[in-house]
């Protein structure tokens, strides 16, 4: 039947199974011409012939869909974890991210990262400092970002030697000096505080299992706060923006990787259930986020009249899970075998608007491999991971099956992940990613890893 | 094969040997040395039967020189004496040159064999200019820690000397072989750091081949910072390396630190910022630091009106040259907002500009979200504090129908563009007025809804419409609009307008 409907595609017809949202350009288009609507409407130019099958992409199936090149992009990954060149230096302050957003790609592609728990241990070692936290590199101060990117990859490689690199007393005190007496986390001592700030320091909190009371020379302690999540919900509250979406900090555009913060860092302070409806104006939010998506193309964009980019197949993409879960609340009764959706419409985005994107626009099928923000980008380690983490969540559902009593119990929401198996399956059954905890963004079992771990352990 | 060269002057000596003075001009120093070549080793490489009695006496009393001088070959007293006899007597070439010699190539892989005698002169001119320098450089480490022991110090006259110094030897060495002294180096302010090179296992993850300048800078920024030094000359490494590597934020807080302990002009600092900014329009620790600066700056001046007068246009005019360049520059923007409130810069002239940006492109949802911060925060007419997505009672009547009519236009303008309908959905929320006060509005962008004739020319007017009628409780009309939003109008977001559908049902 669907494959009735390419016929009808007259000018664009196919040998593929394409549906027509995919394959032609919007209906609703304003007359004026303005620099936004041109880029808008490159990109739509640009994205079409991968979308139609027009450009080589290898095989495809009678969707349209390319195959994911796993080994392509498992190699581009392999090499940017290798010695890199100097046209890297920008990156001195970064490397941390390398590691994850690399570690995190691989496992997605369902390789065993634990062969790097050595390497990873050695190079971080020396970064963390006798204060407290991970800096980018020897001799920096330590930051927010780069400490949750170490972290993350230290619990991706797992084990006892990696994660017990980690200096936990330390960490609590450098934690407790970016507490601000607004209720946000600070990126660094002296840097700038935004919704990054809360979600990263939130993870590692709770991935650490660090004790919730601030330490005595905290700063927010002057501001009356006296633990880590004191006032956090109420800063992020005032992070929503009149469009619905988040901004990094109050008053600013609202921007979708923000978004994901926010909801992540509300899902460990307390079950999403409870916390995002709490501190958001929940219905604006998904408004938002849903209208970040853009056909033919079908990938998400991060801001209202701004581009597709595939990292926010993650930023925005994976923002859905927390929102079913917040809309839903705990399914006690959720039985892996008996596939429920969330909400009666089945899913709030187009999963097959958005794998699309990414299958086909997303992959740098050349001899460098990896994955891109659209065709006419380079591929990088950063959107390898974030495209793959988006492909990942909309081939899965996650569901919370209970949630914790209150929000005094760091994390321990129970989610369950499935197949998600509604609808028309476009991609290849080989093509279906590792799974990846929709806060955490590794897999559960390496997250409930590094946090047994930590919640054994009697002290520091 | 040339033919064979018959000997021309018997008796007499090839020239190619006999007097270097016989011999042609060489023009380059490679020719210069194959002739010396061939001086040091006569009729070397000829055939033996084309040589005369003389020249082949010459040949073999010439190769007889080493060994026999060596000893390795021993003769009588007799026969030695009338061997050297000989080698005086034709005054044969005692020291050999290598005929494999190499003089190597120049920084442009030019052959030094192909310079002309003059140039090859002009360069060891050069190298022993470096060597000299080099002397003189030591001799001022000498004498600068004989000073310091003795508690003085060189007079700046020496260190300034010492600087050019430095600069003629990188100059030469850069000249001569291509090489590039590092930086820092060069300077003898620095010569007491003890730099602190990065240790790195040789398999670490990730590992960068840093260029040496950076290396070098960066070895140095952890020695001033581990020393917990603040000087003048930090400033100048943590400048360094920002011209290399503008993301690495560390630099940027301890260069703030450096700024505050020197208590530095901040009007300077911000001078020299422009000029990074403009250069590293994606970088946002420049911004960062730009606010650092202001929070730091600002309490010094607030009393003085003008002065704050004079920051906040200065400040404006150099985000707006940003801005002209990176429309929607969120770091920008974002201390575009932070000025505004730390400067009070809530004035007519801001909207204007603001608006001349919403004139130029429309859709730019940037220069929308500084209006809404502009005219919804500004203090004399609103909450302090007031959330964005909340009703705002102290925002007057007259603003409220300003923004909506202003809004009205630009959507009659560009019926799809969300950022105005975004606009004005805020708008409606700090009135606290409801969708369905735009129905009219709105319903001129979406005729004969589900008939025929069907005519959508916004998909975003449809979504208020269905917004409103889930105000008034009329579900039929709303899921009219979803639906037509999911089969036809914006379908790439049918989930959404299903689910909406799905909650009318619940309520």
């Amino acid at each position: 039947m669907a494959a009735a409907i390419s016929q009808t595609g007259a000018a664009q017809t196919s040998a593929y199974d394409i549906p027509e949202l995919f394959r032609m350009r919007p209906v609703v288009v304003d007359a004026l011409e303005t620099d936004s609507s041109a880029m808008q409407q490159d990109t739509i130019e640009e994205c079409l012939p991968f979308l139609l099958g027009e450009e080589d992409l290898g095989p495809r199936n009678n969707h349209g869909i390319p195959l994911l090149d796993k080994q392509r992009h498992l190699n581009f990954l392999r090499k940017q974890l290798g010695p890199l060149p100097g046209a890297f230096m920008a990156a001195d302050p970064s490397r941390p991210w390398f590691f994850y957003w690399c570690l995190a790609a691989m496992t997605l592609l369902g390789e065993d990262v634990a062969f790097y728990r050595n390497k990873l241990v050695e190079t971080v070692r020396p970064m963390q400092n006798a204060t407290g936290g991970f800096a980018g590199g020897q001799g920096q101060m330590s930051h927010l970002a780069t400490t949750y990117a170490t972290i993350l990859s230290l619990a991706l490689v797992g084990g006892e030697a990696a994660y017990d690199v980690v200096d936990r007393k330390s960490m609590w005190h450098w934690l407790g000096s970016l507490k601000q007496p607004d209720g946000g986390f600070q990126m660094a001592i002296g840097g700038e505080e935004d919704v990054r700030g809360a979600y990263c320091a939130s993870v590692i909190i709770s991935l650490l299992n660090i004790p919730l009371d601030l330490p005595a020379e905290s700063p927010a302690r002057a501001a009356g706060h006296s633990g880590f999540f004191s006032g956090l919900g109420d800063w992020i509250g005032q992070c929503q923006t009149y469009e619905g979406g988040i901004s990094a900090k109050p008053s600013v555009e609202a921007h979708g990787a923000y978004a994901f913060c926010a909801l992540g860092c509300l899902s460990i302070i307390d079950s999403p259930h409870r916390s995002i409806p709490r501190h958001l104006d929940l219905p604006r939010l998904i408004s938002w986020l849903s209208s970040r998506q853009y056909a033919p193309e079908g990938g998400f964009s991060g801001r209202t009249n701004k581009l597709v980019d595939g990292c926010y197949s993650h930023w925005v993409g994976g923002c859905w899970p927390l929102i079913e879960a917040s809309i839903s609340g705990p399914q006690e009764g959720f039985a892996a075998e008996a596939v429920t959706p969330a909400t009666e419409a089945g899913s709030l985005f187009s999963r097959n608007g958005l794998i699309r994107y990414i299958l086909c626009c997303c992959q740098d099928l050349s001899k460098r491999g990896g994955m891109r923000d659209k065709p006419s980008k380079n591929s990088d380690a950063y959107h390898s991971c974030y495209v793959l983490s988006g492909l990942s969540s909309a081939q899965h559902k996650w569901t919370m099956k209970s949630a914790r009593l209150d929000a005094t119990v760091l994390g321990s929401d129970e989610w369950v992940v499935t197949p998600y198996l509604e609808g028309q399956q476009i991609f290849s059954e080989d093509d279906r990613l590792a799974t990846t905890h929709p806060v955490y963004v590794i897999p559960q079992h390496k997250a409930d890893g590094i946090r047994d771990y930590f919640a054994n352990k009697a002290g520091f | 094969m040339p033919p064979k060269k018959v000997p021309q002057k018997t008796g007499k000596l090839d020239p190619v040997w006999a007097k270097p003075e016989d011999l042609k001009k060489p023009e380059t120093v490679g020719e210069r040395t194959q002739q010396r070549i061939n001086l040091s080793t006569p009729y070397h490489g000829k055939d033996l039967n084309d040589l005369t009695a003389d020249e082949l006496k010459i040949y073999s009393h010439t190769n007889l020189i080493k060994p026999i001088s060596e000893g390795k070959i021993s003769l009588s007293v007799k026969a030695e004496r009338e061997f050297w006899k000989v080698v005086n007597k034709e005054k044969l070439p005692i020291r050999h040159v290598r005929d494999n010699y190499d003089w190597g190539k120049d920084k442009n892989g030019k052959d030094i064999a192909s310079y002309t005698i003059e140039e090859l002169n002009q360069r060891k001119v050069k190298q022993a200019r470096y060597r000299a320098l080099s002397l003189f450089s030591r001799q001022f480490v000498h004498l600068r820690d004989q000073a310091k022991r003795q508690g003085a110090e060189l007079a700046e006259t020496q260190i300034e000397d010492e600087r050019k110094r430095r600069r003629e030897m990188a100059a030469l060495k850069k000249d001569l072989y291509g090489e590039l002294t590092a930086k820092l180096v060069q300077d003898p302010v620095y010569d007491d750091i003890i730099p602190i090179p990065m240790e790195e296992p040789e398999n670490a993850l990730a590992r960068i081949a840093y260029p040496d300048f950076y290396a070098e800078a960066i070895s140095y920024l952890r020695a001033v910072m581990v020393a917990e030094e603040y000087t003048p000359r930090c400033l100048r490494i943590t400048e360094h390396v920002i011209s290399m590597n503008p993301a690495h934020y560390t630099v940027w807080l301890y260069r703030f630190k450096i700024i505050q302990v020197l208590d530095l002009p901040i009007p300077d600092e911000i001078e020299w910022l422009n000029e990074v900014a403009l250069n590293n329009l994606k970088n946002y620790q420049i911004w960062h630091h730009r606010q650092l600066l202001l929070d730091y700056y600002y309490p010094k001046i607030a009393d003085d009106e003008d002065a704050v007068k004079k920051l906040a246009k200065s400040e404006i005019d150099f985000v707006n040259q940003i801005l002209a360049e990176d429309t929607k520059n969120y770091h920008v923007w974002s201390y575009r907002q932070d000025i505004v409130a730390k400067l009070g810069i809530w004035t007519v002239a801001e909207l204007g500009s603001t608006q001349n940006m919403i004139e130029d492109d429309v859709r730019n949802n940037s220069a929308w979200s500084h209006r809404f911060y502009l005219v919804f925060s500004d203090p004399s007419q609103s909450t302090k504090d007031a959330s964005p997505t909340e009703h705002d009672p102290k925002v007057p009547e007259s603003i409220i129908e300003r923004e909506l009519k202003y809004t009205r236009d630009k959507i009659l303008l560009s019926p799809q563009n969300q950022s105005s309908w975004n606009y004005l959905r805020g708008v409606l929320r700090k009135a606290g007025r409801g969708m369905s006060t735009e129905e009219g509005f709105a319903s001129q962008f979406a005729e004969c809804l589900g008939e025929e004739g069907e005519k959508v020319t916004s998909s975003h007017a449809l979504e208020m419409l269905a917004d409103a009628s889930v105000e008034t409780g009329d579900a039929e009309k709303a899921t009219l609009c979803f639906t037509r939003l999911a089969k036809t109008w914006d379908p790439i977001r049918e989930g959404y307008w299903q689910y909406r559908i799905s909650q009318l049902k619940e309520q």
